[in-house]
């Protein structure tokens, strides 16, 4: 990069005043004085105010420890497999009792109304993506895709009962989009579209 | 809500603090212009920088008791915007994403003076996404945000001997361009 | 250990799953505000013999994408409304009632893929007796991919008269979308798998490799 005479950046610093700079330098003076100007400008285009979307996520209540420890108890098909370090002893027991079935080197056998459901999405920028849906009782946080070799692409495999879902994923925590991959989209009646999976029972 | 009326930030923060959540409000209409304007400048895209500020502001909001000067909350508020930014970075080159924000959009009865303000940031824009991050923080927050070097340096983290160089190697890179061009 | 575990695990399980009650799903998930019409809504839906958890999942989905109360209301409104429209459309087509939830509930799914009324209810009529789902979803994959709705229809249907099991009827759906992607027009594609009836591709079972991987949903929250 060419070094420019550092007076220049002086009169841009405010430490020289605009009478003392050379009249030769005035003109780059002013084309950066400009450049800053037209960056600073209002961004074209409507301007949504964020004050909705981030007062929202901040009303959230969050739910209270025993509510979520209900919640998980009572969830209707959610079955964990895979145990939270940070949960107590006595809850990791309760979880191994409630897992139906062992976990063989193949991966978790399926009951006769289960299926898998995969998770592909790509998000080169995401730092987090979940499939949220009717599968979850639509919680954020229950299943979480992974991009392993940070190729932007996130995936997750997922064994549910069969059925019919619908589900968005949601980026970063805060952004929802359909799964453009799964060419099936219904109107969520929010005025977004949610996609479906269907879920088969494996074959015996 | 007209917030030139609003309470100074000291009372606001200190009003969320007591529990008044949605004061909160005051802080995000008062600066989610010139945050927006900052992150849609590092990041190169208006969507990007509407996620990187929303989720600025519910940290800022979790995490408001950590204000340490309540009279400061806008460099307190670019700092959790710099680092937010800063992560969305890492993940991607900056030249591979094409700027979103479209010039505005030339009118017929545009004077001429108009078309080449609309061509000229068009430049200024690409000119700034070729910076390097650091650089084209340095920039923005001095040249387009208006921080003093002390403000920066709370912002940023970095001494104020630093920024003072990077933001002469941006200047430097801008003035080629807006050269070559002239 | 393991037994203290497993009576543990059964006392943990009775109490919550007793206790359970409508309200306990909502709290906490929509605004507080909106609880007592949804479960005026879903209490009315119960009355009717509609189902209710779908209208229990429509106003989770609204507090989990921070939608305001009354549109949350007036979402679980237009999913009764659709349940409503479902029954009807399968009484018409024949079913006796009681209709089956789920019966229901698939209806309402093909209406909402965009699946025209007389189209569905000409389903439901061939197939008499349920579960419909599957022919409903292979009819609406096709009819999504541009095929002539009557003629995706009319494969479907063929199918099942044809012996195809109702839980294969996808992978022929899947078949005739593979047939276009090899460069047949719709209609050849179509053709195609007919004459292949009652036999059917079989499906594409997920790798290995996916399976040893899969695993179920975690919990909703770390405490």
């Amino acid at each position: 990069m060419s070094v420019i005479d550092p007076r220049i950046h002086q009169a841009l610093d405010g430490e020289l005043a605009s009478e003392a700079v050379p009249a030769e330098l005035r003109r780059a003076v002013a084309q950066l004085v400009a450049a800053a100007d037209l960056l600073a400008a209002p961004l074209p285009g409507p301007a949504a105010s964020l004050e909705s979307r981030v007062m929202a996520e901040i009303r959230r209540p969050a739910p209270s420890r025993a509510r979520r420890v209900m919640g998980w108890l009572v969830t209707p098909r959610a079955i964990i497999l895979r145990v939270r370090p940070a949960w107590s002893v006595a809850f990791a027991a309760v979880v191994a009792a409630l897992t139906l079935f062992t976990t063989g080197h193949d991966g978790p056998e399926l009951a006769e109304h289960e299926g898998i459901a995969q998770f592909v999405g790509r998000f080169p920028e995401a730092q987090s993506v979940h499939a949220v849906g009717t599968f979850n009782d639509w919680r954020p946080g229950s299943i979480a895709l992974e991009d392993q070799d940070h190729d932007g692409v996130w995936r997750a495999t997922v064994v549910l009962p069969a059925g019919t879902y619908e589900y968005m994923f949601v980026v970063d925590g805060e952004r929802w989009v359909p799964d453009h991959l799964a060419e099936r989209l219904v109107a969520d009646d929010f005025g977004r579209e949610n996609s479906i999976v269907i879920v088969r029972a494996a074959p015996r | 809500m007209d917030v030139r009326g609003a309470p100074p930030d000291a009372e606001v923060v200190a009003l969320v603090l007591a529990g008044d959540t949605e004061a909160f409000g005051f802080v995000i209409r008062r600066y989610e212009a010139g945050l927006l304007r900052f992150a849609t400048r590092m990041l190169g895209s208006r969507d990007a920088a509407q996620d990187a500020v929303a989720e600025s502001f519910v940290r800022a909001y979790r995490h408001l008791a950590t204000c340490r000067e309540p009279a400061r909350l806008r460099t307190w508020l670019y700092r959790i915007v710099t680092n937010r930014c800063k992560s969305h970075l890492v993940r991607r080159s900056v030249a591979d994403v094409p700027l979103d924000d479209a010039p505005p959009v030339a009118d017929p009865a545009d004077t001429e003076a108009a078309l080449e303000r609309a061509d000229l940031l068009v430049l200024v824009e690409q000119a700034l996404a070729d910076l390097s991050p650091d650089k084209r923080e340095a920039f923005v927050l001095k040249h387009v945000e208006g921080l003093s070097y002390e403000e920066m340096a709370v912002v940023t983290g970095e001494r104020i001997p630093t920024l003072k160089m990077r933001v002469h190697r941006a200047r430097e890179a801008l003035l080629k361009v807006l050269e070559d061009h002239a | 250990m393991k037994r203290w575990v497993v009576l543990a695990s059964a006392a943990f399980l009775a109490a919550p799953l007793a206790a359970q009650s409508l309200r306990g799903r909502l709290e906490g998930r929509i605004p507080s505000a909106a609880i007592p019409a949804v479960d005026s809504l879903i209490q009315f839906a119960s009355q009717e013999g509609l189902p209710t958890e779908p209208l229990i999942q429509k106003a989770l989905e609204g507090g989990a994408k921070h939608v305001a109360g009354p549109r949350i209301v007036a979402a679980v409104q237009v999913t009764l409304g659709q349940l409503r429209d479902a029954r009807d459309l399968l009484v018409r087509a024949g079913d006796q009632p009681p209709v089956l939830p789920a019966e229901m509930t698939t209806v309402a799914w093909a209406l909402r893929r965009g699946l025209p009324a007389p189209l569905v209810e000409r389903v439901v009529a061939a197939l008499a007796r349920p579960p419909r789902a599957a022919a409903m979803h292979a009819v609406a994959d096709l009819v999504a991919h541009r095929f002539d709705p009557d003629s995706a229809a009319g494969l479907i249907i063929e199918a099942v008269h044809d012996g195809v099991p109702r839980e294969r009827l996808l992978d022929v759906s899947t078949a005739a979308l593979q047939q276009v992607q090899r460069g047949h027009t719709r209609a050849e594609a179509l053709a195609i798998v007919r004459r292949q009836l009652p036999n059917v591709p079989a499906p594409s079972k997920p790798t290995r490799g996916n399976v040893a991987g899969a695993r179920r949903p975690a919990s909703p929250a770390p405490p």
